[in-house]
């Protein structure tokens, strides 16, 4: 396993270095930037003096380096810091709640479009050049290059305001848990169905052709084997392989989803905080889902590439290079 | 000439996702010219109203302007970004990947480290905080941020096709005969590689597309009044019930865009890669 703990070593590596450097250059844009936090949270009538001494008591006259060093002093040993825009509150009491509803929402999208594009890919694949594979094919690929804003009205217009099966908005009434309103999930998490399906049952219907026409299969088809048999046994298991890469190198476009989409329902995630946080120019807050952001997709991606060196026997015995 | 009609011909759908551009381009042209309204014209009297009231061919949103102008107008901007952005960041990417694949050694690690840098961030969540950073986005602000999150893509592409040239024997003969590494590059490898380089270039035009929609969407695209499909849609959501038309028909305009788009580069990627 030699492969695995390298590829955890350089991922880890420069994961660290994206993170500091992409911290500074948002320090840094928002420095150079017009606009001033204190101003925006006194208001546009505020006199000069409580200006000042809101600045002083956030500390925002410090030098950058200065602050960004007790940013980072902070956030190494787990303390995200303070919103400035809302009048300092710990980032930590608001931002996990946020990344809980998040993460459900994304696990939610997940079980719906990994089985569902794995299911119709390998039928395409399997009936190659026929109907059912021009149809699935084509609508793959007009879901794929529909942003999940546009997927997400035309799901709204469809359950929502038509047949009125759905919320609109999907947000969670004060005082209550996301677990009593597990159906705002519903028409979220479809919206971020729509674009993966495209991209994972493509890529699983083209390794599928593969597959099939590799000798092996024919061997177990020429043997006489049942037909299913062969498609599930022998060929899907190989035939997974590719996709398992591609639904690791998706989960990029997925956290941008997310954010869209979360923006589009109103939902109260992750996505919609950083929107939040950007409006208001608040760089703690910003920082802290940027660096969440970043390192929840590198884990991903480190993860999709265990397993892929994992499941293909070449990689995990040779050590060899993919 | 020949070649591509018989492809053409091969693939119908094809057919019908360059009408579809044409006619976004048209519309982009000459568009604006035809219409009863302007974009930022209102007409306080017909709020809200359905297609085809009172001479709106598309309704109206809550302020009272045209839905149908402001998707035509729309188009231009969409466009032109799309365009430049594919233009530009295949360019920055070929000369980036071309130095990095070519040098090799030190050059080549040193890029593949800062492009795994800019790849572990989303391209989205990216351009997304810088342009909300820097504010009031322009047509010059939205094109480089974009090209920029796109840069690793395309580079890497550029790389890949040229470590596959590098070794193949008109190089070797021209480095004896003393061409200097830039002419090597861009006059002797590069005619070679415009396929798969195209290719690229299509499909970040769809990308591009997709993303300045979003952005637009999340409200860090081109500022108002300058119309943009994706800001459409967020602006006129609180009153899709009332005005689904609103919401629906930019969000119409974006995806038959991308879609015949897509559709393209599908068919440009199998004329010049897979059945040559």
């Amino acid at each position: 396993m030699n492969r695995t703990l390298s590829i955890v070593v350089r991922r880890l590596g420069s994961l660290v270095a994206t993170l500091v450097v992409m911290s500074f250059i948002i320090f840094l844009l928002v420095e150079i930037m017009p606009g001033d936090v204190a101003q925006m949270i006194l208001g546009q009538s505020a006199t000069p003096e409580a200006v000042a001494s809101l600045r002083e008591a956030r500390g925002l006259d410090d030098p950058l380096m200065q602050r960004y060093g007790r940013w980072v002093s902070g956030v190494v040993v787990g303390d995200l810091g303070e919103s400035i825009y809302m009048q300092g509150v710990a980032i930590n009491s608001i931002l996990w709640r946020r990344v809980g509803h998040s993460v459900l929402l994304a696990m939610t999208a997940f079980i719906m479009f990994v089985p569902l594009s794995i299911f119709f890919g390998v039928l395409a694949g399997v009936k190659e050049n026929k109907l059912s594979d021009s149809i699935i094919s084509f609508f793959g690929l007009a879901t794929m290059a529909l942003p999940e804003f546009v997927s997400g009205v035309i799901l709204i217009t469809v359950f929502a305001v038509q047949l009125q099966w759905l919320p609109i908005v999907s947000v969670i009434p004060i005082g209550e848990s996301i677990w009593q309103n597990l159906s705002i999930l519903f028409l979220p998490a479809l919206s971020i169905t729509f674009v993966m399906f495209g991209y994972i049952s493509r890529m699983q219907r083209s390794s599928m052709i593969t597959v099939m026409n590799s000798d092996y299969v024919r061997a177990a088809i020429l043997k006489g084997m049942p037909r299913k048999y062969v498609i599930f046994k022998h060929a899907l298991k190989n035939a997974l392989l590719p996709t398992i890469t591609i639904i690791g190198m998706n989960m990029g476009w997925l956290f941008g989803g997310l954010i869209v989409v979360e923006t589009l329902f109103g939902f109260p995630g992750m996505g919609s905080l950083l929107m939040t946080a950007i409006k208001t120019r608040d760089v703690p807050l910003i920082e802290a889902c940027v660096l969440l952001i970043t390192a929840i997709y590198a884990l991903s991606t480190m993860i999709t590439d265990i397993m892929y060196s994992y499941l293909n026997p070449r990689i995990r015995f040779q050590g060899g290079q993919r | 000439m020949k070649y591509i009609l018989y492809q053409l011909k091969k693939h119908p759908l094809a057919i019908v996702g360059i009408a579809v551009i044409i006619f976004w381009l048209i519309m982009a042209f000459i568009g604006p010219a035809m219409l009863n309204f302007t974009h930022t014209q209102i007409d306080s009297e017909n709020q809200i109203v359905g297609p085809g009231v009172n001479g709106h061919l598309l309704g109206t949103d809550s302020l009272g302007r045209d839905i149908l102008a402001r998707v035509v107008y729309g188009s231009r901007s969409i466009l032109t970004v799309a365009l430049l952005t594919s233009i530009l960041s295949t360019f920055i990417g070929v000369i980036l990947g071309f130095t990095a694949g070519y040098f090799g050694g030190k050059t080549d690690t040193i890029f593949l480290r800062s492009m795994d840098i800019l790849m572990a961030i989303p391209p989205l969540v990216l351009s997304m905080v810088i342009l909300g950073i820097l504010g009031d986005s322009t047509i010059v602000s939205l094109t480089l941020i974009v090209s920029i999150a796109f840069v690793p893509a395309t580079a890497r592409v550029s790389r890949g096709v040229l470590l596959t040239e590098k070794s193949q024997e008109y190089v070797s003969a021209a480095r004896i005969r003393g061409e200097n590494h830039i002419y090597i590059m861009f006059v002797e490898i590069l005619p070679n590689t415009t396929g798969p380089i195209i290719v690229e270039a299509t499909a970040r035009f769809a990308y591009s597309i997709m993303m300045v929609a979003s952005l637009g969407f999340l409200g860090v695209g081109l500022q108002p009044p300058t119309p943009d499909w994706g800001m459409m849609v967020i602006e006129n959501k609180p009153v899709i019930a009332q005005a689904p038309w609103a919401v629906l028909f930019p969000a119409i305009a974006i995806a038959s865009l991308v879609i015949a788009i897509s559709i393209f580069s599908d068919f440009v990627s199998k004329v010049l890669i897979h059945e040559r």
